[in-house]
Parts: C-alpha cells; structure tokens; sequence
C-alpha cells in the first residue's frame, strides 16, 4: 500500500512539475493571443479572458497597417527561398555523398568551417554587394544571398551517405545519366530529409528579420516580422494591434510546427547530436 | 520512407571506367575527370551563391574594414579612402566597444547556465514514463522554433511599467520595485529580464540534446547504484551530470556564440538600454556587441567601422572556440 501511495504521489508532483514549466514557457504565447483579443481600451486588463473577445484588431492590422500584403511578401520570399536553398543543398549533399570527384575533401572542409563564422560577420559586406548589385528592395535581394546553406547541405549528405550505393550502380548499368540517377533514386528515397530542410530553411526565412529590414525601406516590400517591427517603433502604445501582428507572424510556423514536429525537432537536433 | 541501414562505400573503385557501358558519343575521359565534370555541374548553383555571398563578404568585409566609407556613398568598391589599420585603432579606443564586450560576457555568463539549468531540469521532467510526455515535450520546444523579435515584443507587453502582467504580478505580493519603470526600463533588472524571456523560448532545444543523452545511459547503473543505497540526488551527481557532460560543453560553446550574435532581442526589448551612467558616460545597460554591429552600421551608417567590429566579433568567436576545442578534446 505504501509503496503505491508512493508511487501516486510521484506521479502528481511530476504532472504538477510538468504542468508549471508548460505554463511558464507558453505563458508569452497565450497572453500575446489573449491581448490580441481584447478591446483596445482592455490591452492592459488582466483578465485572463477577454470578456467580449473582438477580431477588430486583426481586421485593422490586416488592412489598415498593410500586414496582409506583408504576409504575402512572407510567404513568397520564404517560400521560393526555401526551394531553391533546399534543391541547392539536395544536388549538392548527393555528390558529397556519393561521387568521387577532385578536391572533395577540401572543399566541403572549407564549406564546414565557414560554419564558424558569426552571422553579424556577413550583413555589412552582403549589404554593400546587394546595393552595388542594383537589388535593394527587390525580392531577389531578400532572397539569393542566403540559398547556400551549409547546415543543410551536411544535413543532406549524412543523410544520402546511408543510401546504398548499388542502387545507383545498379540504375547506371541499365543506362542511366546521372541526372536520371538523382532524380529517379536519389530524390525519392532522400523525401524525409528534404521535407525536414523545407521546413527549416522555410522556418528560418519567415524568421529572418536583421536581413529583411536592411534591404527593404519601401512598404510595400515589407515582410511581416519587418511590418511588425516597424509598426512597433511607430506605434509603441497600441498594444492589442502590436499582439494581433504578433499572431499573424508566428501563425505560419506554430501551425507548421504541429504538423510536422517530429521533422523539426529531429532536423534541428541531429546535426547537434552526431557532431 | 525507412532509413537504409548504413552499408555506405564512399570510396568505390576509383579505377574502374563502369565497365565500358554506355560509352556513347562522348569524348573518351577517365572516369575521375568525367565524374568531376559531372559532380561540379551539380554543385555548381550552391558553391557559386556561397562564393559570392558567403565567401568573398568574408574578405570584402576585411577591405571595407580597413577603408574609411563616406557617410553618403553608395559606390562601395570604388573611391574609398584607404585609411590601414585606423578603424581598428579607433575600436581599440572606444569605450562603448568594450562596454559591449563586457555586456556581452555578462549576457553570456547569465544566460549559459541559466539555459543549462532550465533544458536539464525539463529533460528529467521528461525521462519518466507518463502518459502527456510527447504533449510535454512538443510545447516546451514550440518556442524554439518562434520568431525572436515577435517573443522580444510579447515580453515588452508583460514587463511594461504600471500595466504590465508581469509587474502587476510582483505589485499583488507587494514587490513595488519595478513599477515605476518595469522590468526592462531598469539597468539592473534589464538584462537579466532579456535572458530570463530568450530561456524560456530557447530550453526546449537544450532539452531534446539532454533528453537522449539520458535516454542513453544504461538503466544498469542507476540499479546498482539503488542497491548500494544511493539517493536520488546522488545518483543525480555521480551518473547522470557526468554522463551528459558532452552536452553540457555543447551548450556552452552554442551559448557563447549565441551571445556574440544576440541582436534580436536586444533590438526588439530594450534597444541597447536602459543607459548607466559609467564614470561620466552613459552605457546601456543590454549593450551588446552584436547590437552595437547594427546601430553602427544601420543606424550610423558606417559601413568602415561596423566591418572593423565584425572582425573583431570573428577573432573573439575563434579564440573561444578553439579555447572549447581544447577544452573539449581533452575532457571527454
């Protein structure tokens, strides 16, 4: 008897336990939704529900602070540049895994140790390549400069280095190029890892704010973490249309987040587990 | 899609030419040249975007770094006064410099252990068999994946002056300290507030990498160490802390360099401030290096400069890391 009394009282002081902490990290969340909630006049209640809930605020970021067409900008400039830096880093991670060819080794050495480098380090010099490009304020320039990325392409090729070999021997043999190869074998055994890189350099993107506001200053180009940021220095009082843009930022990810938790948490962890 | 198991040859028979099949029109190289060609082709859109976008504002950086940029020129390759090594010099000599590399130690030394402490305390919250675990775990590593600059704005909300959550809280218990300013208006109580608000988003990270170290440990040595009459908490120090010392090292490095970027939530919180006044100066008080890269270089528009200071910024992030290296191969 004892020992299940015990045994119960374990188990409720480590649901008690668990239970604190998931209030204690969420708590920034929920008071950003509830807050965004509230009639302007209530940003400062204390009510843990809004008494007469409003979607006002949202109507008004949406359309009278621009952060529909923001969002927009968010979704093409992530989206386009979370194909290409994955498409990138897939052919690249394929012949690093796979192919014999003259100065692998150094090369992806000298991939690996550009990963060293503090990203403070390239917003000046990109800064100043971007304006003598032409691009500032161009999609392209929020988008290009980043396509190479260095964690996903390890990521890829620890990945495809546990593909056999044979397969691809064997696909030659019947005639295959080496195009054909990549596409047919290569691509559809290696889909977990692609999903899994989409989602991170699509996550990175939307998150992607220092790079987003240096080379934008017209509006209409906004993403919506810079819409946000801009209508926070602009604003600074009005607090419940500053948490319904909140929402509207981190919506996308929490949202990608739930579906598909299982591919971020094994994507951002492994690189830090084997290496 | 299952995972192939890992009988991987890398390193296939570099000789042979794929046994003279599918020879076709081709010029006749050795198999190497022509793979080469080929691995180079697929290569190609990455390393040419890392080469110009990556690589060469490496060493562009150090060019401009050594040039004094004219406030209003937009042409940065050409016409820049060649000044050596005066940038540099200048840095040396500037106090907000140093500041800012002293708050960014004192950001380091809080938010590391901090970081640690928090990711160890949710994995062992985890390491039970409880119904919930995997609904546990999914909301304390949701943050990690948010955006910083929406988190840094929330928390401005909580820690507001009068109004805030937060400060409201303290005032029911009778705490009236920060009232008046809130929690991030004060030198004091700002940057711990800045850390406090970047743990709580960053744990669930520290926590999945703590998680399976302990997952890993044979459950045999707890057993014996229950049967030699140990208690938990020494069970606790003799096993788990040093079987998951790996980790713990790692989190230190990713924390050091984590605070030698930190910009966001300086940027989006407190903006440098609020502002100490140090032997006549006014310093602020989350005046981080990284913040201090941005201002000078968006905010000041010295292009020059901020380079010189990014530079610095890199030596400081090798030294540590060569330091943990060290560190690292000699204590595990």
């Amino acid at each position: 008897m004892a020992r299940t009394h015990a045994a119960v009282l374990r188990r409720t002081l480590l649901y008690a336990g668990l239970t604190v902490a998931a209030v204690v990290v969420l708590f920034p969340f929920f008071w950003m939704v509830v807050t965004a909630f509230k009639e302007p006049g209530q940003a400062f209640s204390q009510e843990i529900f809004p008494g007469s809930p409003t979607l006002e605020n949202f109507r008004r970021v949406l359309t009278d602070y621009g952060f529909a067409r923001y969002f927009v900008n968010s979704v093409i400039v992530a989206t386009s540049a979370a194909l290409f830096a994955t498409f990138f880093a897939t052919m690249a991670g394929y012949v690093f895994a796979k192919k014999e060819f003259i100065g692998r080794d150094k090369v992806f050495g000298f991939l690996l140790a550009s990963l060293m480098i503090p990203g403070m380090m390239y917003v000046v010099p990109q800064f100043a390549i971007i304006n003598w490009l032409g691009w500032m304020n161009s999609y392209k320039a929020m988008i290009i400069p980043h396509l190479a990325n260095v964690f996903g392409l390890f990521l890829m090729r620890q990945y495809m280095m546990t593909i056999p070999s044979e397969l691809l021997e064997a696909a030659k043999i019947d005639g295959a190029g080496e195009w054909q190869v990549f596409r047919t074998i290569m691509v559809p055994l290696s889909i977990p890892i692609i999903a899994t890189l989409f989602l991170l350099t699509f996550q990175f993107h939307w998150n992607n704010f220092l790079w987003q506001l240096i080379v934008t200053n017209v509006e209409r180009l906004y993403t919506v973490p810079v819409g946000l940021a801009m209508f926070k220095s602009a604003h600074e009082e009005l607090y419940t249309l500053k948490m319904a843009g909140s929402c509207i930022s981190v919506l996308p990810i929490a949202a990608l987040f739930f579906f598909a938790q299982r591919y971020f948490i094994e994507g951002m962890t492994t690189g830090a587990l084997k290496g | 899609m299952p995972r192939h198991d890992g009988r991987m040859r890398r390193h296939e028979r570099p000789g042979s030419d794929g046994s003279g099949v599918n020879p076709g029109p081709r010029p006749r190289l050795s198999r190497r040249t022509r793979d080469s060609a080929t691995s180079y082709a697929f290569l190609a859109p990455f390393l040419i975007t890392f080469a110009v976008f990556l690589a060469f504002p490496v060493f562009y950086s150090l060019y401009l770094a050594l040039h004094q940029v004219p406030a209003d020129s937009f042409d940065i390759f050409g016409g820049l006064e060649f000044v050596a090594f005066r940038n540099f010099a200048k840095l040396f000599a500037d106090t907000k410099f140093w500041w800012s590399v002293l708050m960014t130690l004192y950001y380091a030394a809080l938010i590391i252990p901090a970081g640690i402490v928090a990711s160890l305390v949710l994995a062992l919250l985890l390491n039970n068999r409880l119904r919930l675990v995997a609904a546990y775990r999914s909301a304390f590593f949701m943050p990690y994946v948010l955006d910083m600059l929406v988190v840094g704005i929330v928390w401005t909300l909580i820690y507001s002056p009068h109004v805030g959550i937060l400060t409201r809280i303290f005032e029911s218990v009778g705490i009236t300290t920060f009232s008046e300013r809130g929690f991030l208006g004060m030198p004091a109580s700002a940057m711990p507030s800045v850390v406090f608000a970047n743990v709580l988003k960053g744990a669930g990270f520290g926590m999945i990498l703590y998680l399976s170290a302990i997952q890993n440990i044979p459950r045999s040595l707890y057993e014996a160490a229950e049967i030699d009459g140990a208690t938990p908490w020494k069970r606790f120090t003799a096993i788990t802390l040093p079987l998951v010392k790996p980790i713990t090292l790692f989190m230190v490095i990713i924390g050091t360099i984590g605070a030698l970027n930190a910009f966001a939530e300086v940027y989006a919180m407190t903006g440098g401030g609020p502002n100490v006044d140090v032997g006549g100066r006014a310093l602020g008080a989350t005046w981080v290096t990284g913040y201090y890269v941005f201002d000078t270089f968006y905010t000041q528009f010295k292009l020059g400069y901020a380079a010189a200071m990014s530079y610095v910024l890199l030596a400081l992030t090798l030294i540590i890391s060569l330091v943990n290296r060290r560190f690292l191969r000699s204590e595990v």
